[in-house]
C-alpha cells in the first residue's frame, strides 16, 4: 500500500474497491474490529504534523482481493471538542468535499448504549456516502432479539446493519461481506436538515458552502458554524437574523444540531427497540464493581496497592530480562572485537554502534511492562476510574484526571508518557502535564543512581530500619515527584487558557480485555520507543563515540591519556569553569554532554573515559575506578559522596534526553515549549546540585 | 434544583443546561437533552467529580458543571 494515499488526499474517481473508514464513539469496540479485520496487515503512522495515531490496514477477504480500512480515533460527534476528535472532524469534512473519500463508511455502533452511539451515525449519514452500520458488544445484550435489526436499517437509511461482537468474534464476516456487496441505494432520511428546509430554507441557502458535493452535510456545516458564534463570508446580518428566527421557534441556537438529531433518534427508539423499557434505575454490573472500585477511601487504597505492585514489577521482573540483553549485547561486542581487526571500523562498531544501541535496548523490557500493565487498565476500564477519583487532587495541582496515566508512564520513560498526554482534552492541562513530565523519574536515571550510590553511598543501615543505599535512592524519586507537582501548579498560574476545561468523561463498563489487542499495542508502544528514542541515540552515540576517539595521539609519545587530547576530553576541560562550582570535574562533564542521547549514557561514558586512560590493561571496574580517582595534583579523591550526591540531584532535574524534546516538540508543535522546557530544567537543576553541594561543604560534609 | 442537589441513586429529569456553550454542547451531545432522565450515581469526598448515569451510559462530570444542569 502506498502509505502517500492517505497523507495527502487527491480528488480520484471512487473505486468500489477503494477504501473503507471506520468511524465510532470512543469505548465502542472500534479498535478491538479494526485488528480483528486487518489481522497483522496493519501500519500505524502518525498524521503528518500531530501524532494523532493513523492506523491504516489491509482486510483479505475470500476472494483473495483486499480493502484498505482506515481507524480514525474515537469520537462522540463531528463537530471537534477534543484533539483527537478535531483530526476526525477534518477528515470528514476533507471527504465531503471530494477529497479522497472512502468508498464505505463503517459506523461502528455499541448495541448497548444505541441512542448516544447513533448520534454519530446520524452525522455520517449526511455526507451521502454509503454507511454501514457495525452493530457491536450483541453479546451485552439480554437478548439478541431486543433491537430490531430490519427496522433500524430502513429507519436509519444506511446500508446495511450488521450485529456483530468483536469480543465473542462474530458477525465479522457478515461485515467483510457487507462491504464488499455492491451498495444498495436507500431511501434517503433526513434526520436535521428537513428542519432547516421548512423552518429557515430561504434564509439559509446563502450560507451553504457550495464546496460540499452533499447538500444536507453543507446544511449540517453552516449549523455547526452559525452555532458556534463563526461568521460565515461575513455575512453577520443574515446569521443574526437566523439566531432570531430560531429563538423565535423556542430553540437554543447553541444546542441545535444535538436537540435536533436526538429528537428524531428518541422517535425512533421505540419502534427499533420494542421491548427494551428505559432502565435509568438498573444498575450494571460494573456499577455494583464501582461500589468498591471507587469507594470514597477503598477505591484509592486499591489504586495505590495496584501501582505497587506495577513498580515492583517494572523493577524486579524487568531485571532478569535486562540482565540477559546486557549479556547479549557485551558477547556481540566480544564477538566483533575478537573477528575483526583493530582499527576505525572495529571502535565505530563496538563503542559507537553496539554502545548505542544496547543503550537503548536495555530499557525496552521495562517498557513493555509498564506498556502492559497501563494497556490492561485502560481496556478493562479502570484508567477511566482512576481519572475520576484523582480528578480533584489533580486539578488542584493544575493538572488534570487524565494526567495520571502519562505521569505514570513517565516513571518508565517520557517519551510514551508525552504521548500519552493527547487523550487530556484540555490544551492546558495537557501542556503542563506534558511540561512537568521529564521530573518522573524514568528508567534511563536508574543506572546512574545506581553507579553512585553502589559507589559513594556507604550500606548502614539509619533510624533503625532504613538502609540508607535504599533511602537516597527513594528521596530522588521523591525530590523528582514533589517538584513536579509544585511546578504544575506553577505553571498552570501562567499558562493561558485556550478554551474552558471540562471533564466529562465516559466510565465504560468493565470488560475482560482482548489478549490480542493488548499484545498488539505493547508491541507498537515498543515500536515506537525503540524508533523514536533509537534514531536519536544511534546518531549521537556516534558522534560521541568521533567526539572521543578523535584526533588519535600516538600514545608511545606522550604518557598523558589519550583522551584529554580527544575532542571530547577538549569539550570537557572547556566545561570545567562552569561545573566546577558544583563539584563535577571534566570527565563528568563529558558525561553530562554525553547525556544528552540519553541518561544512562553517563554509564558507558564513564566506563569508556577509565578504559581510555587505562588503555592496555583489563577492563577496570568502573565503581572500583571511580572510588579509587585521585586528583593528580592534590592527592585528594575527585569524588566523594557529597558531589554524587550533587550529581545524583543535579540528574533529577536535568534536561538531557534528546528523544524526549524531539518529542515535545511534535506534540506542542512548536519550539517554544521544548526549549523553554530546557531552560526551566537546566536552571533546576544547576541551582539545586549548588545548593546540595555548596550547603554541604559549608555544614563541613565532604 | 440541579443534579448535585439529588440524593445519590435519586433519578430527575433534565429541565435545560445553563453554562458556556462548549460545556453545553459537550453534554448535550452525550444524550442530555430536556426531558431526558438522569440518576446520581455517586459523589466523591472533597467535592470531586461527580457520576451520573444518562441513557444508557454513566459518566464523570465535574461538580462545578454538573450545577448548571438543571432539573424539572
Amino acid at each position: 500500500m502506498k502509505k502517500s494515499h492517505f497523507v495527502e488526499p487527491k480528488p480520484k474517481a471512487i473505486d468500489p474497491s477503494k477504501w473503507v473508514a471506520l468511524v465510532g464513539n470512543p469505548n465502542c469496540g472500534k479498535t478491538a474490529i479494526f485488528n480483528l479485520l486487518t489481522g497483522l496487515n496493519q501500519k500505524v503512522s502518525n498524521y503528518p504534523g500531530i501524532t494523532v495515531e493513523k492506523k491504516v490496514g489491509k482486510v483479505y477477504t475470500q476472494e483473495k482481493t483486499f480493502f484498505n480500512l482506515l481507524d480514525l480515533p474515537g469520537t462522540y460527534s463531528l463537530s471537534a471538542e477534543s484533539f483527537d476528535e478535531q483530526i476526525v472532524s477534518d477528515q470528514v469534512v476533507s471527504w465531503a468535499k471530494g477529497e479522497d473519500p472512502p468508498s464505505v463508511i463503517v459506523s461502528v455502533v455499541d448495541a448497548s448504549n444505541l441512542s448516544r452511539n447513533l448520534y454519530l451515525t446520524t452525522q455520517l449519514l449526511d455526507l451521502d456516502i454509503p454507511v454501514i452500520v457495525a452493530l457491536n458488544m450483541m453479546d451485552r445484550l439480554e437478548d439478541v432479539s431486543h433491537i430490531d435489526i430490519k427496522k433500524l436499517e430502513r429507519e436509519l437509511g444506511v446500508s446495511a446493519v450488521i450485529p456483530i461482537s468483536a469480543k465473542m468474534n462474530w458477525g465479522l464476516d457478515d461485515l467483510k461481506k457487507a462491504i464488499q456487496k455492491p451498495i444498495k441505494t436507500r431511501e434517503q432520511v433526513d434526520h436535521q436538515s428537513q428542519w432547516i428546509k421548512q423552518e429557515l430554507s430561504h434564509q439559509f441557502k446563502s450560507l451553504i458552502d457550495s464546496k460540499f458535493l452533499s447538500s444536507k452535510f453543507a446544511a449540517a456545516q453552516a449549523l455547526r458554524r452559525i452555532s458556534r458564534n463563526g461568521s460565515i463570508n461575513g455575512e453577520d446580518t443574515k446569521i443574526e437574523s437566523i439566531r432570531n428566527s430560531i429563538s423565535e421557534l423556542g430553540y437554543y441556537i447553541e444546542t441545535l444540531e444535538a436537540t435536533l438529531r436526538y429528537e428524531w433518534i428518541d422517535g425512533i427508539m421505540p419502534l427499533v427497540q420494542p421491548k427494551i423499557k428505559p432502565k435509568i434505575h438498573k444498575e450494571t454490573r460494573s456499577e455494583r464493581w464501582d461500589q468498591i472500585l471507587t469507594h470514597s477511601w477503598m477505591g484509592p487504597g486499591i489504586f495505590m496497592v495496584i501501582l505497587y505492585f506495577i513498580f515492583q514489577s517494572i523493577f524486579t521482573w524487568a531485571a532478569v530480562p535486562m540482565d540477559w540483553i546486557q549479556a547479549g549485547i557485551d558477547n556481540i561486542s566480544i564477538f566483533v572485537l575478537s573477528n575483526l581487526a583493530p582499527g576505525m571500523l572495529r571502535d565505530i562498531l563496538v563503542e559507537g554502534i553496539i554502545g548505542g544501541v544496547g543503550a537503548i535496548v536495555i530499557f525496552l523490557p521495562q517498557i513493555l511492562i509498564l506498556s502492559f500493565f497501563l494497556t490492561v487498565l485502560e481496556d478493562t476500564g479502570y484508567m477511566a476510574r482512576v481519572a475520576f477519583m484523582l480528578d480533584k487532587s489533580m486539578t488542584k495541582m493544575g493538572l488534570h484526571g487524565k494526567s495520571i496515566l502519562p505521569l505514570m508512564s513517565g516513571y518508565a520513560c517520557a517519551i510514551p508518557g508525552i504521548m500519552s498526554a493527547r487523550t487530556i482534552d484540555s490544551w492546558k492541562e495537557r501542556l503542563v502535564t506534558i511540561l512537568i513530565l521529564p521530573l518522573m523519574s524514568c528508567s534511563a536515571r536508574l543506572p546512574v543512581y545506581t553507579l553512585l550510590i553502589s559507589a559513594f553511598i556507604p550500606p548502614i543501615t539509619v533510624g533503625g530500619y532504613f538502609n540508607l543505599q535504599g533511602l537516597t535512592l527513594v528521596v530522588m524519586y521523591f525530590l523528582g515527584t514533589v517538584t513536579a507537582l509544585i511546578l504544575a501548579k506553577i505553571f498552570s498560574r501562567f499558562i493561558k487558557e485556550k478554551s474552558s476545561s471540562s471533564f466529562v468523561m465516559e466510565l465504560p463498563p468493565y470488560r475482560v480485555p482482548i489478549a490480542r489487542s493488548v499484545i498488539r499495542q505493547v508491541f507498537i508502544r515498543g515500536k515506537l520507543f525503540m524508533v523514536n528514542a533509537g534514531k536519536i541515540i544511534m546518531a549521537i552515540s556516534i558522534v560521541l563515540w568521533f567526539l572521543a576517539s578523535f584526533p588519535k595521539v600516538d600514545a608511545s609519545v606522550t604518557d598523558v591519556n589519550p583522551i584529554h587530547h580527544s575532542y571530547a576530553g577538549k569539550i570537557g576541560h572547556a566545561m570545567e569553569p562552569v561545573i566546577r562550582p558544583l563539584g563535577f570535574d571534566w570527565k563528568i562533564g563529558i558525561g553530562l554532554l554525553t547525556s544528552f542521547a540519553a541518561r544512562e549514557v553517563m554509564v558507558s561514558t564513564l566506563a569508556t573515559i577509565y578504559n581510555v586512560e587505562d588503555r592496555g590493561d583489563e577492563t577496570v571496574n568502573l565503581r572500583e575506578a571511580m572510588q579509587n580517582d585521585v586528583d593528580e595534583k592534590t592527592g585528594k579523591p575527585v569524588y566523594t559522596p557529597l558531589i554524587a550526591l550533587a550529581l545524583m540531584v543535579f540528574y533529577v532535574f536535568a534536561a538531557q534526553c534528546m528523544a524526549t524534546f524531539a518529542i515535545v516538540r511534535q506534540e506542542t508543535n512548536s519550539w517554544k515549549w521544548p526549549i523553554f522546557m530546557i531552560t526551566y530544567l537546566t536552571i533546576l537543576a544547576y541551582t539545586c546540585a549548588f545548593i546540595v553541594y555548596r550547603g554541604g561543604l559549608f555544614l563541613g560534609f565532604s | 434544583m440541579t443534579i448535585i442537589d439529588l440524593t445519590p441513586g435519586e433519578v430527575g429529569t433534565i429541565n435545560g443546561i445553563k453554562g458556556d456553550r462548549h460545556l453545553q454542547n459537550r453534554l448535550v451531545e452525550l444524550g442530555l437533552l430536556p426531558g431526558t432522565e438522569v440518576r446520581l450515581v455517586k459523589c466523591t469526598p472533597f467535592n470531586g467529580p461527580v457520576e451520573i448515569k444518562v441513557r444508557d451510559s454513566y459518566l464523570s462530570i465535574r461538580r462545578d458543571d454538573a450545577k448548571l444542569v438543571e432539573l424539572k
